[in-house]
């Protein structure tokens, strides 16, 4: 056993069991490290974009450079905070709406891309996709599986008709899809969180109390 | 009380402290469990491994200290597998918290293949071998913007240093000299990579994720757009166990280690959802 002289690491430790004790009840310790983690976090982020985004980026280059191009993105940011002037709070849309008008150009032909035409194309029975499950023939049986899976479960959402004849047994079939993939995803999650305490449990038995190597 | 009710009734403390005992217990008294890599990690490692000479990599650390556990294995075992094969490596975080974590990845490997370096040469050399590009609000930026150029997006590193004048920078433009791109990452930064990077400029993307992702992101490798996937402390693993068995790099496997206590803990939370249901069967039938 070789416990560690770090005070930091003596810090941490105490903070992580005053969080984890919130598996037994809620208590003043489990609180009291919450609010350090919230305070320290924004603390954190505040300094952080200004020493890094603003001072580098806008102020000194506009005020002590004299890069006044930099004037126009610094108007539309302040207008931001009329919305705490009632009178002239209105002038916040203009912000708004260059945001959401770069944002909607940006990501439409890019989502559309990646997560429609792609995924959609994935799904298609051709020789490429047998191939990209590295099976064999059993590529064949894979493709074949996810091409039914994906119809029976878009007509599983299908509401404009009522699940009668080929649609109540597509949509059927459909829900035990969706449910094997609920399946899969909650089994991750258990994976993920249980890993989450090992990765603590090193940390504790390793880093602070010097236990494990 | 009835044998169905208590088994519907046990407390959750209970639970957990079965559940410490059982993740504890082989952490503090560790066997060799052995990991056989899958395809899809298979894949990332050669894609990594066959980077030219004349390309180099970008490894994004976006992994905050919430999911550490499970990517920083991850994010040290392809740095080992790049400076070991000699790749030149850019390193970046998309977001502001995760700097630190990277920083730490980097100077965690770089020192272990230092103090065993035995000329110049052999040594790991900042600006020469590897880059720390830092962080660039907001993410879509460096996404599109390095595409073009590499040194206009990230005009200085993260220590200050302007990056044209890093000889590291004076062959790697943008991302035609770039062979893949290593998403480290528990949101859904890989997909934008692919939305973004991959759309448009054909990037190449490799995602480490955390379990809870890997269910949504199969998808994607199945169809091609991620070039390989390692999913979890598992898929972390995975990839250690393949820079050992074929570059023969030592050093501390933190997420082999804890395999057994994966295995075990699984085998645990199986047992009690079997038992949970039959006492709802029980309970159901003596209604």
């Amino acid at each position: 056993m070789n416990i560690s002289t770090d005070p930091w690491v003596w810090i941490a430790s105490i903070l992580s069991l005053a969080i984890l004790s919130f598996l037994y009840k809620e208590n003043p310790f489990f609180r009291a490290a919450e609010h350090i983690f919230l305070g320290v976090a924004n603390g954190y982020l505040v300094t952080f974009y200004w020493h890094r985004i603003l001072m580098p980026i806008l102020f000194r280059p506009l005020f002590q450079q004299g890069d006044l191009l930099l004037i126009i993105p610094f108007i539309i940011g302040m207008l931001y905070l009329t919305r705490f002037i009632p009178r002239i709070s209105w002038l916040v849309r203009i912000p708004i709406a260059i945001y959401m008008g770069y944002w909607t150009g940006v990501l439409i032909p890019a989502t559309i891309q990646a997560k429609i035409i792609k995924q959609v194309q994935g799904t298609i029975l051709t020789a490429p996709n047998f191939q990209s499950w590295n099976a064999g023939t059993m590529g064949i049986v894979w493709s074949v599986t996810v091409f039914i899976g994906v119809l029976c479960t878009l007509s599983y959402f299908y509401f404009s008709r009522e699940h009668k004849g080929v649609i109540g047994v597509t949509s059927r079939v459909g829900i035990v899809f969706v449910m094997i993939g609920f399946g899969a995803a909650f089994g991750y999650t258990v994976m993920a969180r249980i890993s989450l305490l090992i990765g603590k449990l090193q940390y504790l038995l390793g880093d602070w109390l010097g236990i494990i190597r | 009380m009835k044998i169905y009710e208590r088994l519907m009734t046990i407390d959750r403390r209970i639970i957990y402290a079965i559940l410490l005992v059982v993740v504890t217990l082989p952490l503090v008294f560790p066997s060799v469990l052995k990991v056989t890599p899958m395809t899809p990690v298979e894949k990332l490692f050669t894609a990594v491994d066959n980077t030219p000479d004349d390309k180099a990599l970008i490894l994004d650390c976006s992994y905050a200290p919430q999911i550490k556990a499970e990517v920083e294995p991850m994010a040290i075992a392809v740095l080992r597998h790049a400076f070991k094969t000699r790749k030149k490596i850019l390193v970046l975080s998309l977001y502001v918290e995760m700097i630190g974590l990277a920083t730490r990845a980097i100077n965690q490997v770089v020192e272990e293949f230092n103090s065993v370096a035995e000329t110049y040469e052999d040594s790991l050399i900042y600006g020469r071998d590897y880059v720390f590009l830092g962080w660039q609000p907001p993410p879509i930026v460096p996404m599109l913007g390095m595409g073009e150029s590499i040194s206009n997006i990230y005009v200085v590193d993260y220590y200050g240093n302007q990056t044209d004048t890093l000889q590291i920078m004076q062959k790697v433009k943008n991302y035609n000299d770039i062979s893949i791109l290593v998403a480290l990452s528990g949101s859904t930064i890989p997909i934008s990579w692919v939305a973004y990077a991959q759309n448009r400029y054909g990037l190449r993307v490799g995602v480490g994720c955390t379990a809870v992702s890997g269910a949504d992101f199969y998808t994607y490798y199945q169809t091609g757009q991620f070039t390989g996937l390692m999913v979890g402390m598992k898929g972390a693993a995975e990839y250690e166990e393949l820079v050992e068995a074929n570059h023969g790099v030592k050093g501390r496997r933190v997420a082999s280690e804890a395999m057994l206590s994966l295995t075990y803990a699984h085998l645990i939370i199986m047992l009690f959802i079997v038992i949970g249901n039959i006492g709802f069967f029980l309970h159901r039938r003596r209604k």
